[in-house]
């Protein structure tokens, strides 16, 4: 199984990028590392000149996006792993900053996720939203809150792609690839 | 009426009836249930006005953000109580997400302090 869901360009074309490799199993992660993460590679890359910020933006602006978009992506990766590495790649891909967060998860969490992914991409994020806080509300044990993924769009107009692959060998569980694009890469 | 950890406080000023949001928030879902307890407490004293005061929230993760918005419903459907959200545009993340509350509790007046 390859499978692409949304907006995911091809990883060839990343080119130059930085990355950090997470090994859960040997090194736990906690919780708190899925922001100090994200803040990394938002000083990181909220300090290159190319990276920096639009004509309205100032660069604690896209400090902030990186922050906020990389620490739920890494949050994700975190509480729904299955074993293996977790993976941030962030590089720059035609005019914006890429996030590629990539983990292993159970085939049956995919299943799970895959309806949720299509009416992200098919559906208006803002309506999406109202409703699934609104269900939220009514349902106050839900165990997620679902307004990942959401946020990241309608906060901070994020382009998101998914990639599941099913490897021989693989077993039970897929490889995950989110793929968050920021409009915020000036040439 | 407190929550707090190393990263984060929460409070409720009777004397203000203000509750104060404080450092950075990137709790998991479950883990922000002490604060939820706490706005309900909150929200069952019907109180007649409510600040809501944000100028030193670094940080909200989406799961938080959920719970501020669950909170705005409360109040909605409670109905009594005049809201206030005091935020900063200082601080990136209060310019992209509370002006959100408003869809959720239509009558909430949010003040946001610009650089000066």
């Amino acid at each position: 199984m390859d499978e692409r869901i949304g907006d995911y360009p091809d990883l060839d074309q990343l080119g130059a990028e930085v990355s950090v490799e997470l090994f859960p199993e040997s090194f736990t992660v906690r919780w708190d590392l899925c922001g100090a993460t994200a803040d990394f590679f938002a000083s990181y890359f909220s300090q290159m000149p190319s990276c920096g910020a639009d004509d309205d933006a100032t660069q604690a602006e896209v400090e902030n996006a990186i922050s906020y978009v990389l620490n739920e992506a890494v949050e994700n990766a975190v509480k729904f792993q299955a074993g293996g590495t977790i993976t941030v790649k962030v590089g720059m891909y035609e005019d914006s900053l890429v996030f590629v967060v990539s983990n292993w998860i159970l085939g049956t969490a995919a299943d799970v996720l895959r309806p949720r992914l299509h009416e992200l991409v098919e559906g208006d994020a803002h309506e999406l939203l109202l409703a699934r806080v609104e269900a939220n509300a009514a349902n106050p044990e839900a165990g997620v809150s679902g307004l990942g993924f959401l946020t990241m769009i309608t906060d901070y107009d994020a382009r998101l792609g998914w990639r599941i692959l099913a490897p021989d060998g693989a077993g039970d569980r897929v490889h995950f690839h989110t793929m968050a694009r920021l409009p915020i890469f000036r040439t | 009426m407190e929550v707090r950890d190393s990263t984060y406080r929460v409070w409720f000023d009777e004397s203000s009836s203000t509750v104060f949001f404080e450092g950075s928030l990137r709790l998991g879902t479950a883990d922000y249930r002490p604060i939820s307890a706490l706005l309900d407490a909150v929200l069952a004293k019907n109180l007649p006005v409510l600040t809501l005061h944000m100028l030193e929230l670094n940080f909200l993760n989406s799961s938080g953000i959920n719970t501020l918005y669950k909170f705005a419903i409360s109040l909605r459907k409670q109905g009594s109580t005049l809201v206030t959200v005091r935020g900063t545009t200082v601080i990136a993340w209060q310019t992209k997400s509370l002006a959100n509350l408003k869809k959720f509790l239509p009558t909430i007046t949010i003040e946001m302090l610009g650089e000066e």
